[in-house]
């Protein structure tokens, strides 16, 4: 039995009654509904636990009642917000969320095919500079793995109803969809932990300072041909850092909330985490789509830093010329020999002194 | 195919892998070795021993510079042996199976942070063999394809816990039948080889008074 806070004994005792007898016309109702069986088509029937169930829902709102469970919401039967979410997850957060990465991926693609590969000026210069640890590059590659599976997964889960059930079938997609789903869980705080020691390691040095706003004021040298001076991460590497955190976080934390009801979230504080979550990991998808398109294909040079650990000094006069000027003063420009040897790419005596190897170990 | 892998591919693998393991570690005993005549300066059994738990904590010297492989590896392989030998459905399945007996699974909350914590170690500890340059040098394919065999293992096991779905839990059975019978012939010898290889050398110290 319902029972409404705001009202009167007497309105409980009118709402049980009616209730009551809905039911016992449902009851009734069973041997017409069999006797009707018969008739011509075309008759149409009401669905005789219609008026049941609008009178159980009531209104729009979710309304507590009592029940032998004793957890948070287990006193509401139907909850109408749940309806609202349901009907925003579907027509909007999927549509939108694939509008925009789809769209964003093809705006990159003519970007790339109006621009091309932007070059380090006077090409690469065959000296290098050591630019990340190996502990750093591991971290990178950590949140990088596990950022992928998690956004594969998230998406096969956010949109793979409306797109891949169509190629795929039912069957499949349902075991897709629960392996995403426990892939999803179990690696959400891994990215987490990863966040974190990405916040410990690199924060120092991400933090704003004087001369930022210029690079940030000529387009970070993607528009025009202007020089941007930057120092060991430029504006543009600050910014996206920050993104990565900040919306990483918020991921994360409303991540947990989904993952661990039992800490008394309510129904509502779970759909508005899953909104949190799908617009934020949207969010970091698209601006990551930026940042690999940058770090690859886009930019001569910008991958080595992260595959070697060390970068061309012409690719560091390009993009970050303070700290490749504090570099230069501290001696740590080393040459292209000592580094193929540092790399283990030089078989001795064979090696053609000056130029970079650039495929894989002997 | 579901007979296939539960039946002829799963006692095959079982019996490569008892035998390839047996095999390797009775060969490794068995190996002549030179008759040591030199007067022993200290005890070969007490060396042994201690060079057998000393191992487990990292030089003190090189711990700045192994660190990554020193906290990967505790994360990985101790996740990976509650994993193995904690996880609810592998006690059930050895004892159902192979022994005859169970102990007391790890609660669910448990095998979750294991797995996660093993998860995060293999991708750190793999990581690591490719951007160091030295370890990228020493590794060889088979090391790739341990990982990458043990890492496939974890994550279909994971993916299966539900365990609505015959064909993930095939999946996890088919992949780890196949880890079962590439394993003797691998450097995942080392989850065995590991305690007679410390004997070995704690006691060739040991007998030469060094502190090892």
């Amino acid at each position: 039995m319902l029972k409404q806070n705001m009202v009167s004994p007497v309105g409980d005792i009118l709402k049980f009654l009616s209730i009551l007898m809905l039911l016992v016309i449902t009851v009734i109702s069973q041997p017409t509904f069999a006797a009707v069986e018969g008739e011509p088509e075309g008759v149409i029937m009401k669905n005789p636990g219609a008026d049941l169930w609008r009178e159980v829902r009531q209104r729009n709102i979710a309304i507590e009642g009592i029940s032998q469970i004793k957890s948070v919401d287990s006193g509401i039967l139907i909850n109408p917000e749940a309806d609202r979410w349901t009907r925003f997850r579907v027509d909007q957060l999927v549509n939108y969320a694939a509008i925009i990465l789809a769209g964003l991926a093809l705006l990159l693609l003519v970007f790339y095919l109006l621009r091309g590969k932007i070059k380090v000026e006077g090409g690469l210069s065959r000296q290098m500079l050591h630019r990340f640890s190996d502990y750093e590059r591991v971290l990178h590659w950590t949140l990088a793995i596990v950022f992928l599976f998690l956004a594969i997964t998230g998406l096969t889960l956010l949109l793979g109803r409306t797109f891949l059930i169509p190629l795929f079938g039912q069957e499949f997609f349902s075991l897709l969809a629960s392996s995403s789903k426990e892939g999803h869980n179990l690696f959400g705080p891994i990215f987490f932990a990863s966040l974190i020691m990405m916040i410990l390691r690199f924060v120092k040095r991400n933090i704003y300072e004087k001369g930022d706003l210029t690079w940030l004021v000529k387009g970070g040298g993607i528009i025009g041909k202007s020089h941007v001076s930057g120092g060991f991460f430029n504006m543009g590497e600050k910014t996206w850092y920050w993104i990565v955190i900040l919306i990483g976080l918020l991921i994360s934390v409303s991540g947990l909330i989904l993952v661990s009801p039992n800490f008394g979230q309510g129904r509502v504080i779970m759909e508005l985490s899953h909104i949190v979550h799908v617009i934020s990991a949207i969010i970091l998808i698209a601006v990551s789509f930026g940042h690999m398109y940058l770090g690859s294909v886009g930019t001569e040079g910008a991958l080595e830093s992260m595959k070697t650990g060390y970068v061309d000094v012409n690719w560091a006069e390009s993009h970050h010329d303070r700290w490749a000027k504090e570099c230069r003063d501290n001696n740590r420009v080393i040459s292209a020999d000592k580094f193929n040897r540092l790399q283990g790419k030089i078989n001795s005596g064979t090696e053609e002194s000056g130029s970079v190897a650039v495929e894989g170990n002997k | 195919m579901a007979t296939f892998i539960d039946g002829f591919l799963w006692y095959f693998a079982l019996a490569v892998f008892v035998i390839g393991v047996s095999g390797n570690l009775v060969t490794i005993i068995l190996a002549s070795r030179k008759v040591d005549l030199s007067v022993p300066r200290d005890s070969a059994f007490s060396g042994a021993l201690r060079t057998l738990f000393s191992r487990f904590l990292p030089d003190q010297h090189m711990l700045s510079r192994i660190g990554i492989q020193v906290v990967a590896g505790y994360m990985f392989h101790l996740g990976l042996f509650i994993l193995l030998f904690f996880a609810a459905p592998h006690v059930a399945f050895l004892e159902e199976n192979i022994l005859g007996f169970g102990w007391t699974a790890a609660p669910h909350w448990l095998f979750i942070v294991a797995s996660q914590f093993a998860f995060l170690g293999i991708i750190m500890l793999w990581l690591y063999r490719m951007t160091n340059s030295v370890s990228r040098l020493i590794s060889k394919l088979d090391d790739h394809v341990a990982t990458i065999l043990t890492f496939l293992v974890m994550l279909s096991g994971c993916l299966a816990l539900l365990e609505s779905f015959e064909t993930l839990r095939l999946l996890h059975r088919f992949l780890v039948e196949l880890l079962l019978i590439y394993f003797p012939f691998s450097r995942l010898m080392h989850a065995f080889t590991f305690v007679p290889s410390r004997l070995f050398t704690g006691a060739w110290f040991g007998r030469r008074g060094v502190d090892s």
